[in-house]
């Protein structure tokens, strides 16, 4: 970390290693499309790159670039014009594939399509929660929203999500 | 499945969170890995060509300002000469100092003195 802070490339090249694919599901997690989440991150790199003189060291490194991430995704968001761009992955692929990976496909496409009826900062706060592992608290300081407000948006989005979640169980079975 | 959460649930739900994981996760990791580095020497690059740019002008203004400065200094090396040191000098061989002036003298000094001769 000391390395990257003094400006340090390949240092830094190992953050990005290890944070790339949180802040790409973050930023995918803000924008839907995969494109637009890969220039988010993108983006939020560069600038944790420039900002890295202003990262306290005592305090822990992936909240802080998360909020960094959060930010740049939703920047970008604000920018961009407005347009539906979900991909259907491997459904459009071709050819036959086992049921197992295809209802996954499936669930992975409906859960992002749940996601993306959500309030930003719901599904940001559930994914930063349920999917990277940060507690509440973090997560309040990340955002700059109260903890008990975290609390709020992370059980809304789950009581969404299950139903989906719970509804792909019975289908499976 | 795990319980219906509540709003004092602490605890991620290892079920819904690798579902979204799954849902979220990007495609190839190195592409994107060089992809930032290499937009990381890319806005290196174009801030020293900023920077090289900036010294470009800065280099251009400070000689166009040399030049400049020599050619007021030059000039006020040309100061014309005063009419005293000119009739001063003309004591001795008048001729090649009032013709070497840059400047010509008050004829009204000059034609009496050469009377008085």
């Amino acid at each position: 970390m000391a390395r990257a802070v003094a400006g340090d490339r390949g240092a830094f090249g190992v953050l990005v290693e290890r944070y790339a694919a949180a802040v790409r599901r973050v930023a995918r997690a803000v924008l839907g499309d995969p494109d637009d989440a890969d220039d988010a991150a993108q983006d939020a790199f560069l600038s944790a790159f420039v900002k890295l003189r202003q990262y306290d060291p005592q305090r822990p490194f992936g909240p802080w670039l998360m909020r960094i991430a959060a930010n740049a995704a939703t920047d970008r968001r604000r920018r961009r014009a407005v347009r539906r761009a979900e991909p259907l992955d491997g459904l459009t692929a071709g050819g036959p594939q086992p049921d197992a990976e295809t209802q996954r496909r499936d669930l992975g496409r409906r859960l992002r399509e749940a996601l993306a009826e959500l309030p930003e900062r719901r599904r940001t706060a559930v994914v930063l929660f349920d999917v990277e592992g940060y507690s509440h608290a973090e997560i309040g300081r990340i955002l700059g929203i109260p903890e008990g407000t975290v609390r709020s948006e992370v059980f809304h989005a789950r009581r969404a999500l299950r139903v989906l979640l719970a509804d792909w169980k019975e289908d499976a079975e | 499945m795990t319980p219906e959460p509540t709003p004092f649930n602490h605890r991620p739900d290892p079920v819904l969170g690798s579902a979204l994981r799954r849902a979220l996760s990007p495609g190839d990791q190195a592409a994107f890995v060089a992809r930032v580095m290499a937009a990381l020497e890319g806005a290196r690059a174009a801030h020293w060509d900023v920077l090289a740019s900036w010294a470009r002008a800065g280099l251009a203004a400070a000689a166009l300002a040399v030049i400049l400065g020599g050619l007021f200094v030059g000039r006020a090396g040309l100061t014309p000469a005063s009419i005293d040191d000119v009739l001063t000098l003309a004591a001795g061989p008048s001729a090649p100092v009032l013709v070497g002036a840059s400047s010509p003298p008050d004829p009204s000094f000059v034609l009496p003195s050469a009377e008085e001769r």
